[in-house]
């Protein structure tokens, strides 16, 4: 028995001591650094988190849909409006903030942030008046060249302010004479949404002063069938959905606005059953000509739920190409979504349980679902 | 009721006078005023948003509620207030948006005001999300994605009430 005892301990030494040889080298010292953000992609996302459980901490997420990581996030505040200036190379953030925290003296701003560096450069402190309202494009918005960037404000009496993103300064107010939103078109023209159904046309001079203004004749009526203010760009303008599923394609690339006549969503068969409703109710392939839209089954008062499924469309023909049901995905409600712009797009879709998913564009093939991706992700923009 | 119409207007101009010009004062009024007018009998439906303390429709801590029609927020009546008075604290906004709620209790259309309670942070109970009459931003006083507490001393949103303005006449 000793014999055996004492062979059993000179094996385990052997053993151990192979393993201490075989061991691999302690890992090496680490140097502390700020990660550098890669080249833009077309397939970045610019992901915004109203965080309505904590309205004072909003914040942008940027995700890259290939390699499906986040890559940082840009701070937003309360009650946040935001968009990218038309190179993409800056976002501008617009909120409030208190001075201490959730009370104290009220300070509205807009700040930029470097894209390439996701920074924050400098800022311009507005009056109080801004827009504190709904997600969308035209709460604050660039001029087409860049020169100004627009503020909607309604406090609630409207009017916008036009700032000098360069210089950063306020230029000055124009009075909306009730029309709410700023939506850019040409060089310097500003139109706003009103509850008659028209369109205001405010169009500035180089300085940003006002310099004439129109208005069209009504293209929708509120009472009966009112359209969402979540417009989408397209080649010459910007499409709007109606509550019950018409799609409004206005073309701005004239003086004046001009209405293409509406078409439906909707097959006879399913006029009162199915409709759009979302945060961000639609997104359009531009160059391919793909629309897709989140709809539901629902009647009046239900324009605020979410899409149990996307449908896709050729925006040129008005067709209906697809339907993507999102619940055997296992995706919960579509509440924002977007489409990249290049010849291989991926839709990424946000949902009422605070997924990301990402579909290729194409097909409708599932690529990726990041699971609580944000808490409350109301709106997604392009890079 | 009437005298309850006169002290709410009374605050509500007072207050907007102090920070619009009387155009606009006019014009706001006018909208909330025309808004209230009529609208027809919409049926309940429950958005997808919602985080209620209660599952019964007659408890005021349910987004089911009949009041809370046009809601879009946290119930005051789980955040330490009730269905129509705000929290210890905090400060009811002067502005509102509204609703026509049916109340299957007695069959009768009530015009409803959506005000919220302002200067803390989001209550963040009891989310509720309902939009029987919603309109969009262009009509504001139908919106409910809006802060009401836009007009406040401090305009932090923490949870919202509805109060009964009166029978929707039809």
């Amino acid at each position: 028995m000793r014999s055996t005892q004492l062979f059993c301990l000179a094996l385990s030494c052997t053993l151990l001591a192979a393993l201490a040889l075989a061991a691999p080298p302690p890992l090496p010292v680490e140097h502390l650094t700020v990660e550098r953000l890669p080249a833009r992609s077309p397939h970045w996302i610019y992901l915004y988190d109203e965080v309505f459980d904590n309205e004072i901490d909003a914040r942008v997420y940027l995700y890259d849909g290939d390699s499906n990581r986040r890559l940082g996030q840009i701070n937003a505040g309360f009650y946040t409006s935001l968009n990218l200036s038309p190179d993409g190379a800056t976002t501008a953030v617009a909120a409030t903030y208190f001075a201490r925290g959730t009370h104290g003296a009220r300070t509205d701003v807009v700040e930029f942030t470097d894209n390439s560096t996701l920074e924050v450069t400098h800022e311009i402190v507005l009056p109080s008046k801004r827009a504190e309202a709904g997600p969308g494009l035209f709460n604050l918005a660039y001029s087409t060249d860049g020169r100004f960037l627009y503020a909607a404000y309604l406090t609630p009496a409207a009017s916008f302010g036009v700032l000098d993103p360069g210089a950063g300064t306020v230029l000055g107010e124009i009075d909306t004479a009730g029309c709410v939103l700023v939506i850019p078109s040409g060089r310097y023209r500003v139109s706003s949404l009103c509850e008659s159904g028209r369109l205001l046309t405010v169009t500035l001079d180089p300085q940003g002063h006002e310099a004439s203004r129109a208005m069209s004749e009504p293209f929708f009526d509120a009472d009966s069938d009112p359209v969402f203010v979540q417009g989408v760009p397209t080649n010459s303008g910007y499409l709007f959905l109606s509550f019950l599923g018409q799609v409004h394609d206005i073309d701005f690339s004239a003086a004046e606005p001009h209405f293409a006549a509406p078409w439906s969503l909707l097959a006879a068969g399913e006029q009162g059953h199915w409709r759009p409703g979302a945060y961000q109710v639609a997104a359009l392939h531009k160059s391919l000509g793909r629309l897709y839209v989140p709809m539901h089954e629902g009647g009046e008062g239900t324009h605020k739920d979410g899409g149990t499924e996307i449908w896709v469309y050729d925006f040129a023909t008005h067709q209906r190409l697809a339907r993507w049901p999102m619940k055997p995905q296992g995706l919960s409600r579509v509440i924002a979504l977007q489409v990249s712009q290049d010849p291989a797009p991926i839709l990424f879709v946000a949902t009422e349980n605070g997924e990301l998913a990402v579909f290729d564009a194409l097909t409708g093939r599932v690529r990726h679902i990041e699971k609580h991706a944000a808490q409350s992700p109301w709106m997604l923009l392009n890079p | 009721m009437m005298r309850r119409f006169d002290r709410l207007f009374e605050h509500s101009t007072r207050s907007l006078a102090q920070r619009t010009s009387r155009r606009s004062l006019l014009a706001s009024l006018g909208q909330v005023l025309t808004g209230a007018a009529l609208l027809p009998l919409l049926p309940i439906d429950r958005a997808s948003r919602a985080h209620a303390a209660s599952d019964s429709p007659a408890s005021p801590e349910s987004c089911d509620y009949w009041k809370y029609c046009a809601i879009d927020g946290f119930l005051c009546s789980c955040c330490g207030g009730t269905s129509s008075s705000c929290p210890p604290g905090t400060a009811a906004s002067p502005i509102f948006w509204i609703g026509t709620c049916h109340n299957a209790a007695d069959g009768r259309d009530y015009i409803v005001s959506y005000n919220d309670c302002c200067g803390k942070s989001g209550c963040s109970a009891c989310d509720c999300n309902r939009n029987e009459g919603e309109k969009p931003i262009y009509r504001p006083s139908r919106n409910n994605d809006l802060n009401w507490c836009m007009a406040n001393a401090n305009v932090n949103y923490h949870c919202t009430v509805s109060v009964i303005l009166g029978v929707a006449e039809k």
